[in-house]
């Protein structure tokens, strides 16, 4: 059963306001920059697509640190838009890449320490702040958006590069099983982590490396622009929802084993359960940027939507968004195709040749259907139908 | 609706290796909450938890356990880009090996989904000393010593790339981080697959280790664990009672809708029968004293399994042993359960294990088990005085013979996220 979207909001490299990001999306803007935040660390994964607006003052900065306090602002807002309110049967599905250890907070108790461990008590751990266990916990977006909303229903906190499209599936599923009427479905990630950017400037198809980004399915088969995002969707039953809905969603999800990226086989069987018989228009690729992982990507693709399907890249615009990037693609999409116009693949001026149509301009367009996949390490896929309603 | 079978199950727990290991040790009414081995807690003022009896993990060693050759290319693999430093992925690929073989699995389980619940993080304090200076982390810099893959932090789904790896496995996967709800939370949502006809096979379960400096220095600080350094540190609905002891392991669960499993000629072992979950929407430091949210966790998964409280033979409490958890549970078993809230025995094994965090809901529906498999249900470590504000049938340290044909457990974690499952007799 696909699922109304009645509520929406982000924050993306690109910005908060939906429409204006499309406004940027179709300009074929790209968020590519220098990291402002992490100003001055010579790392070798030089640009990335940064949030740049800081997240609005919380209570809650004990629990949440910057990507969590994204997912509350986003979370309340969708919320609002969804005009729902709380209660047993509205849950919060939370989807997140990871938590980020805050070194800041660990400083006391890691300057003594010895490479052997040895006294650890007493060379540091003992300064730690009584609530740093409470604030590293993995579900304190999830607890506090529930606090602030009085959703007392089911939910959970799923980790992962496609935790969003976890997140998406099991909101589904509590949804068409009737345990819910209502779920808030949040996603944050941020590839600009410093222990991230060194990680992926360390790996064999990573990140772009140095000054220069090419977009994905040009050929250059460069790497990605590793970005961040939040986003949160409320979703409901079509039924009931006349009138309000944005448009529809049918999420899955997949692994591939323990290869670091998906081959043609499990992208296949993810991409058909999203579809789920529907024929879709045009597709938002994954956008790895490797020439060897966009090409099986166009191959799978075009075996299942048709060689001509017109082929768009919202990631090459904010760079990728780890598990935020499912979430994010479709609210994307849907505003697009809302819109009746495509937005371009940014900064990509020559075209690989393969299957599907790579869009180097804004396109009107009649599509009504979109599919957006994303992958990540390791081997993980997202996949999502979108519709317009 | 289709039922779903239980057909194999692994764990790894502080009485050792194996199921049975594990239920031996919760027959033996004994703790195994022990001085800590695998690292030097000597200075930290708590050096007892349930550690699993393995102080050091290296490719040999978990070849060996895994009856894999040491020089297998996945064992290399993960030991060279750091992976076995974290200790809950050994945990996690014990358990699933046992529960897959026990289950009979093969290649034709291959597309089975995974549903696993993994604790924090590790944070690998050895990255960073070679670029520690001058009070700040010089993350730019390359250091002289040359560093595993997995740097200054572990990625939060390796356990389930490691699974995967070790199995096989190429269907959906999810992996949940509710904090102490998670472990039964990756169980009744590997059981809904089955439910809804999404998965036919789900290896389901939790893995969990936060004996380590970071782990420990922090629930210290918390204030969550008992002040007394002893093995008698948890003592769960005990009047006495006055903090939790950590622990480690796995439960790791073959899920398998029944009619596959019967047509393959698997044992079935007992069934998910039912689950419900909430949000208690109260604070993330405490639960809500009343109960009621857990309550109403509790009365979705009695809906669920479409049984009356009466049909339960036995509950396995959360219990942690805090002063604010026994009671709060103790409230939402009464007003979930009604009068035989406080009639239907209920034991936690806490004491005997300590809370493994993350996997606790796993672990803790793996002793959910033994009435099936040993009919007897396991007792309360370290319960000898009822506390009245915790009226409960609450079960001493003794394991009781018992026939059972529904189990509940109970799950609840930082943060408010409420789980209850509850089992049925194969």
């Amino acid at each position: 059963m696909k699922a109304a979207l009645t509520g929406w909001a982000w924050r993306t490299p690109l910005g908060p306001d939906p429409e204006a990001v499309l406004e940027r999306l179709l300009a074929g803007e790209t968020a590519a920059a220098h990291h402002r935040h992490l100003a001055g660390a010579p790392f070798e994964v030089a640009l990335g697509g940064a949030i740049t607006a800081p997240p609005a003052p919380s209570k809650h900065q004990r629990f949440l640190r910057r990507m969590g306090l994204y997912a509350l602002d986003c979370g309340k807002e969708a919320f609002l838009k969804a005009g729902i309110k709380g209660g047993p049967r509205v849950g919060v599905f939370l989807g997140y890449g990871g938590l980020r250890a805050h070194w800041n907070d660990m400083m006391p108790a890691l300057e003594h320490q010895q490479e052997d461990g040895q006294d650890a008590w007493d060379r540091g751990f003992r300064l730690f702040h009584p609530f740093w266990m409470l604030q590293h916990l993995s579900n304190n977006a999830q607890a506090l958006l529930a606090m602030e909303l009085g959703a007392r229903g089911e939910g959970i906190t799923c980790g992962g590069a496609n935790a969003g499209a976890q997140a998406l599936g099991a909101a589904q599923r509590a949804l068409s099983e009737g345990t819910l009427d209502a779920a808030l479905v949040v996603a944050h990630d941020t590839l600009l982590e410093p222990e991230t950017l060194v990680e992926l400037g360390s790996r064999a198809q990573g990140a772009i490396r140095g000054e220069s980004f090419m977009a994905p399915y040009g050929g250059g088969g460069s790497g990605f622009l590793p970005g961040e995002a939040a986003v949160a969707l409320v979703l409901e039953r079509p039924a009931g929802c006349a009138g309000r809905a944005l448009g529809f969603l049918h999420a899955a999800d997949g692994a591939d084993g323990s290869r670091e990226e998906p081959g043609q086989s499990v992208l296949a069987a993810v991409v058909e359960r999203a579809l789920d018989g529907v024929d879709c228009d045009v597709v938002d690729g994954a956008a790895r940027g490797w020439m060897e992982l966009d090409g099986i990507e166009r191959r799978t693709l075009a075996s299942i939507l048709g060689e001509g399907t017109p082929l768009t890249a919202t990631q090459a615009a904010f760079g990728q968004l780890g598990a935020a990037a499912a979430p994010a693609q479709a609210l994307a999409l849907v505003l697009a195709m809302r819109r009746g116009v495509l937005p371009p693949i940014a900064s990509l001026s020559r075209i690989e040749l393969g299957p599907l149509r790579p869009l180097t301009k804004a396109e009107p367009s009649n599509a009504r259907c979109a599919l957006v996949v994303s992958t990540g390490a390791p081997g993980l896929v997202g996949a999502v139908r979108v519709e317009v309603a | 609706m289709r039922r779903v079978a239980i057909t194999g199950l692994g764990v790894v727990s502080p009485f050792g290796f194996g199921a049975k290991a594990f239920f031996d040790g919760l027959i033996s009414g004994v703790t195994a909450v022990r001085p800590i081995a695998s690292f030097d807690a000597s200075r930290f003022p708590v050096q007892h938890a349930g550690e699993v009896p393995q102080a050091r993990i290296n490719r040999a060693w978990l070849g060996r356990a895994l009856g894999m050759d040491a020089e297998d290319s996945n064992l290399q693999r993960w030991e060279a880009g750091g992976w076995l430093r974290d200790r809950k992925l050994s945990w996690a690929l014990l358990a699933a090996r046992e529960a897959w073989v026990q289950a009979g699995c093969s290649e034709a389980e291959g597309e089975a989904a995974l549903s696993l619940a993994l604790g924090l993080e590790q944070a690998l304090l050895e990255d960073f000393a070679p670029i520690y200076r001058e009070g700040k982390i010089q993350w730019g810099e390359e250091p002289k010593a040359p560093l595993p893959t997995v740097r200054f932090r572990t990625p939060v789904d390796l356990g389930a790339r490691a699974v995967r790896s070790l199995l096989g496995l190429c269907g959906r996967t999810q992996v949940h981080v509710s904090a102490c709800a998670a472990g039964a939370l990756a169980v009744a949502h590997g059981a809904s697959l089955i439910r809804r006809g999404d998965s036919d096979v789900v290896l389901a379960g939790a893995a969990d280790a936060m004996i380590n400096p970071l782990g420990l220095g922090g629930m210290i600080r918390l204030g969550a664990t008992s002040p007394r350094n002893a093995p008698d540190a948890c003592r769960p609905f005990d009047r006495r009672r006055d903090g939790l002891a950590l622990g480690e392991g796995a439960a790791l669960f073959v899920l398998e809708a029944e009619d596959r499993a019967l047509a393959r000629g698997a044992k079935v072992l007992g069934f998910v029968k039912g689950w419900g979950s909430t949000q208690d929407g109260f604070r993330v430091t405490a639960p809500r004293p009343d109960g009621s949210q857990a309550a109403a966790a509790i009365r979705r998964a009695l809906a669920s399994a479409g049984i009356a409280p009466e049909a339960l033979g036995y509950v396995n409490a959360h219990g942690t042993g805090t002063p604010l958890n026994d009671p709060a549970e103790a409230r939402a078993l009464q007003v979930a359960l009604g009068p035989w809230g406080g009639q239907v025995p209920v034991s936690s094994i806490k004491g005997a294990v300590g809370h493994l965090m993350a996997a606790s809901g796993a672990l803790e529906l793996a002793a959910g088990m033994m009435p099936f498999l040993h009919g007897s249900i396991p007792g309360t470590v370290h319960f000898t005085d009822s506390d009245p504000e915790c009226p409960l049938n609450v079960m001493g340290p003794d394991c009781h013979q018992s026939d059972v044909e529904h189990v509940l457990s109970n799950s609840f974690g930082f943060g408010g996220q409420n789980a209850a499952v509850i089992l049925g007799a194969p």
